[in-house]
């Protein structure tokens, strides 16, 4: 227990109660909302930002909607539910891992030594470190396109598929969630690694808002098996339209999101485990 | 038992030598293109419960490295480390509910938010009971007449204010020790002043143990009654400040601006080391004369346009260390290290 604590990856310390944490994070996370409101110019341009943001996206999906009529054998809302499922889950892990996502500033600038004189583990300090509240329009955005599409195709929603609506969110949000964990870990190596990872989480993002038949073979084995990206949203959206695997995987494999999302979790765990334990042993 | 025990404590860094050009990456990759840098080379000391310790030595001795590992931030390479009965780097979290740090060049505070949101964060990450923090935060307003700016923005607080802030902060949680980096740079005599006596306060009135690394020698005289001296990653002195203050630390510097170009100034009780047109550098000892009356004797016989006086530095004390050495014995038995036999 100690050695994991140690990392900042173990179980609550302080003999601290869930409640308690969730109490903490949104003091932690709220104190960050008040000093970004401090700068009332800036925050109004963020404000205005985001919305623009929002216009541009809807503008996207639009013109995509207007010019394509189907796309590898999939119909336009079937499509359209691919990207609802895509964006939202993308939108909200963003927001949820906006602290991860900005984190290679604490190893450049030395800040993380304060988080490791805290008695808090260095996963939590970062989690609450930042929300990304502004990014709840991409999440409305995504779940509007995600109804719209889904009213269109007339889909049954009986309890397996209610259900199965729930569980690919939450992998999905899971899934993304750890490339972002990933990515603020990797700068404890290098910093430029962000970028690397980046193409999971953006990168990641934007491939799965098209049918993973449009990719080559040896891609879509890469986005099935190695970074679990088809399990955000393409496996679950054929089992709730209820069609097979058009290359062949057993029907089982539709339901393996949640199976990818955990394994996604361990590796993200670990990763940062080790990239804590490796600032501890260099110092930078 | 000692609050902090350390024994044959060691950290190395391995250090990518660098090398230009292309083929140098790609030479940086293979075995052996690193450097090992020992930043802290084989320390042992403890400290005891309510000690107030000065950890000194120029940049880049291992001071900061040193405290990176009694606080759990870094690993050591070798040796031992308890604080507080815990091994830091494996208990990191249960020993920073027990310690205060404070770090002069870097906050530890909100430094968008009013003071006072600081301290009510750190109160619930710390689970600081609410009559606790209560009785702990009007003792610091009281104490560091915090009261002026507690609900200023810290980024608009002034480098002595802001000091007083991190400190209240450190404190909050009844720590057992704190260990301050550099707790007075920047800072001007009144504020000094204030800092220092806030520090007495702490360890005498709640026993807390202090350690501080600090280049200003004067914080060291007036706050440690023990002084360690470390050096290219090894202790080169560790005792009493009385030893190191009688033999190396005695000579202070008076420097005058003359009103007109002299010879050479002839004083009582002190020398003339340097001159540089009407300025003078004039060497005096502690036990000869003190400021004062050095002063009065300059204007006495000279018209004086403005003086400052000028302690010893730490690199000039460890200078002389290694050129005279400190004969075990000669410096009382307080003294466990002996100089320069083979760095």
């Amino acid at each position: 227990m100690d050695g994991l604590d140690a990392v900042g990856v173990g179980p609550p310390t302080l003999g601290r109660s869930l409640p308690e944490y969730v109490a903490l994070y949104w003091r932690l996370v709220g104190a960050r909302a008040r000093s970004q409101l401090q700068y009332k110019v800036s925050f109004a341009l963020l404000v205005i930002g985001s919305a623009l943001n929002l216009l541009v996206d809807l503008g996207e999906i639009l013109v995509f909607f207007r010019f394509i009529r189907s796309l590898a054998g999939w119909s336009l809302p079937e499509v359209a539910l691919l990207y609802g499922f895509s964006s939202s889950s993308f939108a909200i892990a963003e927001a949820l891992a906006m602290g991860f996502d900005q984190f290679h500033r604490n190893v450049v600038h030395g800040t993380f030594d304060r988080t490791l004189v805290r008695p808090l583990g260095a996963f939590f300090q970062t989690f609450a470190s930042d929300l990304g509240v502004r990014r709840v329009g991409r999440v409305g955005q995504g779940l509007l396109v995600l109804g719209i599409a889904a009213a269109w195709l007339g889909v049954d929603w009986t309890p397996d598929r209610a259900a199965m609506l729930v569980v690919t969110l939450a992998s999905g949000t899971t899934i993304f969630f750890s490339f972002f964990v990933i990515g603020a870990a990797s700068s404890f190596w290098t910093v430029q690694a962000n970028e690397v990872v980046n193409i999971f989480t953006h990168g990641g993002s934007f491939i799965t808002a098209y049918p993973a038949d449009v990719l080559t073979s040896w891609l879509r084995r890469f986005v099935t098996f190695v970074v679990p990206l088809a399990f955000i949203n393409y496996y679950p959206t054929l089992y709730i339209l209820g069609r097979s695997d058009p290359l062949g995987l057993p029907d089982w494999v539709r339901l393996l999101s949640p199976v990818a999302a955990i394994a996604m979790v361990l590796a993200a765990r670990t990763v940062w485990s080790l990239g804590v334990r490796r600032y501890q042993s260099t110092g930078s | 038992m000692a609050i902090i025990e350390v024994a044959g404590l060691a950290k190395t860094y391995r250090v990518a030598r660098a090398r230009g050009g292309i083929l140098g990456a790609f030479r940086q990759l293979a075995a052996g293109a690193y450097q090992e840098v020992h930043a802290v080379a084989g320390v042992t000391f403890s400290v005891e419960r309510g000690e107030m310790v000065g950890y000194v030595g120029p940049n880049g001795a291992g001071k900061s490295t040193t405290i990176k590992m009694l606080t759990g931030i870094l690993v050591p390479s070798a040796g031992r480390i308890e604080v507080c009965g815990l091994v830091p780097d494996r208990q990191r979290t249960q020993l920073a509910a027990r310690i205060g740090v404070v770090f002069g060049q870097r906050t530890q505070l909100w430094w968008d938010l009013p003071l006072i949101d600081s301290l009510e964060l750190l109160r619930h990450i710390y689970r600081v009971p609410a009559a606790r923090f209560r009785a702990n935060l009007d003792h610091f307003r009281e104490m560091l007449e915090l009261d002026a700016f507690l609900s200023t923005p810290v980024r608009q607080l002034s480098l002595g204010q802001r000091m007083r802030g991190e400190l209240a902060a450190a404190l909050l949680h009844d720590p057992e020790i704190v260990y301050l980096d550099e707790p007075t740079i920047g800072l001007d005599v009144v504020a000094k002043h204030r800092i220092r006596d806030f520090l007495r306060r702490i360890n005498r009135e709640r026993g807390v143990t202090l350690l501080l690394t600090t280049h200003d020698m004067s914080d060291i005289e007036q706050l440690c009654s023990r002084l360690m001296i470390i050096d290219r990653g090894k202790l080169l002195y560790d005792g009493g400040l009385e030893a190191i203050r009688d033999h190396f630390g005695t000579e202070r510097t008076l420097v005058v601006d003359l009103e007109e170009e002299d010879g050479e100034l002839d004083v009582p009780n002190a020398r003339e080391v340097r001159a540089d047109g009407p300025r003078r550098w004039l060497r005096f000892r502690r036990t000869d004369t003190t400021a004062a009356d050095l002063i009065a004797a300059v204007a006495a016989r000279y018209r004086i346009r403005d003086l400052t006086i000028e302690e010893p530095e730490i690199e000039a004390i460890i200078r002389r260390i290694y050129e005279e050495g400190i004969a075990e014995g000669s410096v009382g038995s307080a003294v466990t290290v002996t100089p320069f036999s083979s760095v």
